[in-house]
């Protein structure tokens, strides 16, 4: 019953991310050939500067079908989607409903299996997000003419997880400091937002960022999996996450 | 054999950073009884249910449910797996029907009630497909109320249970409450500070005030040895100092002096004469009057 209530609690966090990054992910695979009429008139662009840099490399990289999922997809609209749906699902639950975390609380259930389950079903729902709109890719690509590895999109989907999981983990963390719903999802998301900015001011070091591995850019660009990159973030969830658990045991009701 | 206490406290303490919510309260309530646990509002009765239920952490004392540590993350889900709950808000899932409600609480008790869940459902008038949140504040007491009773529990924790009904609905609440008792082997053990329900329905009680027990015992002894003693004087009352035990209280207003005491009045009565009143009138106490004698600030 437990995860009947977590499933009631979170559906429409879910389902909206999951039709959001559906649409994303069908968005860059419909819209390719259109860019790529576009791509005729890059050449004739005389742009210095930063801005000139980034059209020109998104010209590069959309030269190749597989280079301009990665840039619009994996690198941009699917990373900032996933981290803001990770942060909604791991906000609010249990934590935030003091009223009715009381009954919760009065069944029988210890605390460990009450956030046990709420945050196996968060994380099983983020998994879903990771997966089915990057697997909707290689499914939609010949509907353009082209090809995208289903291998590929796994790969990238669980560079997506494994980062999301991160935010997911950080937003849960903070559920159990703070009672209310805004507190953790706008700290999440302020902390996501500097990271964010902070790979823009040190570019070099942005392969080795959380959005980097999101991104999953080791990946595209040297073809190996970043197994030290998931590690690292997978080693990072469990530690919030185990922090998590820790406060919510200690907690007074 | 049944444990002859099915709640036990011994100097339990509650700290909330520096706001002492449960001090020193020692408590038993035997198995069987009808405890009705009064006080104030913020008297610390709220915190006490929540510390016997494993929702807070008691800061020092020992706190036992069934003989069971209410502390410990493994006898506390046992004790919550024997026991029947209803919390002071009535807060329950918003988002789920009264049956999806009734379904996810059944799903934890083995010894779910069926045939009390329909029985209660029909006494109650409780729209199954109706969601929580559409419900009036009696129906989701209501509700809460069968959630508890149907468990199939040997001990019912009511946190002001008519808190916020009109009369009606309260006394409907009530009588719904002692009929289940009647026919059920339990104990129930229910906050309040309406003094005329614990009146109504319970056989012994304790007065917290802050954060202690103040007063303790069975309401008819309580009755029986509650007594008002007034003494009329002819001029001004004199400021005697009791040796009689029980003297809880000592007032002086103009030629009258007023003694209450709880542990009868005839070592009081010897002293009291003494003084030479000119008349002396005994007079026996409600649970409403020792209730605000035991409470309110010493004049």
């Amino acid at each position: 019953m437990l995860w009947y209530k977590a499933w009631l609690e979170t559906r429409w966090r879910f389902l909206i991310g999951l039709a959001v990054l559906m649409c994303s992910a069908a968005g860059v695979v419909f819209t390719y050939p259109s860019v790529l009429k576009l791509m005729a008139l890059v050449p004739s662009l005389d742009v210095g500067g930063e801005i000139g840099r980034r059209i020109r490399e998104a010209a590069e990289l959309a030269r190749e079908y597989r280079g301009y999922v990665w840039s619009q997809g994996f690198g941009k609209n699917l990373a900032q989607m996933t981290t803001l749906f990770a942060v909604l699902l791991g906000t609010g639950g249990l934590f935030s409903q003091s009223g009715a975390a009381v009954f919760t609380l009065s069944m029988p259930a210890s605390r460990n299996r009450l956030f046990g389950v709420r945050a196996a079903a968060g994380l099983g729902e983020l998994l879903v997000l990771a997966v089915v709109p990057s697997l909707l890719i290689p499914m939609l690509s010949p509907a353009i003419g082209e090809t995208y590895g289903v291998g590929t999109a796994l790969v990238h989907s669980a560079c997506l997880f494994v980062a999301g999981a991160a935010f997911f983990s950080l937003a849960f963390l903070l559920s159990t400091v703070f009672s209310d719903v805004w507190r953790p999802l706008l700290i999440a998301l302020g902390i996501a937002i500097v990271l964010a900015l902070g790979e823009q001011v040190f570019r070099e070091m942005s392969r080795y960022s959380m959005f980097g591995l999101m991104s999953g850019e080791t990946y595209f660009r040297s073809g190996s999996v970043p197994w030290w990159g998931l590690l690292a973030g997978t080693a990072m969830s469990a530690a919030m996450l185990y922090a998590a658990a820790v406060n919510f045991a200690r907690r007074d009701f | 054999m049944a444990d002859p206490f099915t709640i036990e406290t011994a100097e339990l303490r509650k700290h909330y950073g520096g706001v002492e919510a449960v001090r020193g309260l020692s408590l038993q309530v035997p198995t069987g009884s009808i405890y009705g646990f009064l006080g104030r509002n913020g008297a610390g009765k709220t915190t006490t249910i929540k510390i016997l239920l494993g929702m807070a952490r008691p800061t020092s004392g020992h706190a036992r449910v069934f003989g069971l540590a209410a502390d410990a993350q493994e006898t506390s889900v046992e004790i919550r797996r024997r026991t029947g709950f209803v919390s002071e808000e009535k807060d329950l899932y918003e988002y789920m029907t009264v049956e999806e409600m009734i379904r996810f609480t059944a799903g934890f008790f083995p010894r779910w009630r069926a045939e009390l869940e329909q029985r209660y459902l029909r006494t109650f008038e409780l729209p199954r497909d109706r969601k929580i949140k559409a419900l009036s504040r009696g129906m989701r007491t209501k509700l809460a109320l069968l959630l508890a009773l149907c468990r199939g529990a040997e001990l019912l924790v009511l946190d002001e249970p008519t808190s916020g009904l009109d009369p009606a609905m309260a006394e409907e609440v009530l009588q719904a409450l002692v009929a289940h008792v009647a026919s059920e082997e339990m104990t129930v053990f229910f906050s309040s500070h309406q003094i005329a329900e614990v009146d109504q329905i319970a056989d012994r009680i304790a007065i917290i005030d802050h954060g202690r027990a103040v007063v303790s015992g069975a309401l008819e002894d309580l009755r029986e040895n509650y007594r008002r003693i007034q003494l009329v004087f002819d001029g001004n009352a004199p400021e005697p100092s009791f040796r009689a035990p029980g003297v809880e209280r000592v007032r002086r207003k103009g030629r009258v002096l007023t003694v209450v005491s709880s542990a009868g009045t005839e070592r009081l009565l010897e002293e009291a004469r003494a003084l030479s009143p000119v008349s002396v009138e005994v007079v026996p106490v409600t649970l409403k009057e020792i209730f605000l004698e035991t409470v309110s600030e010493e004049d």
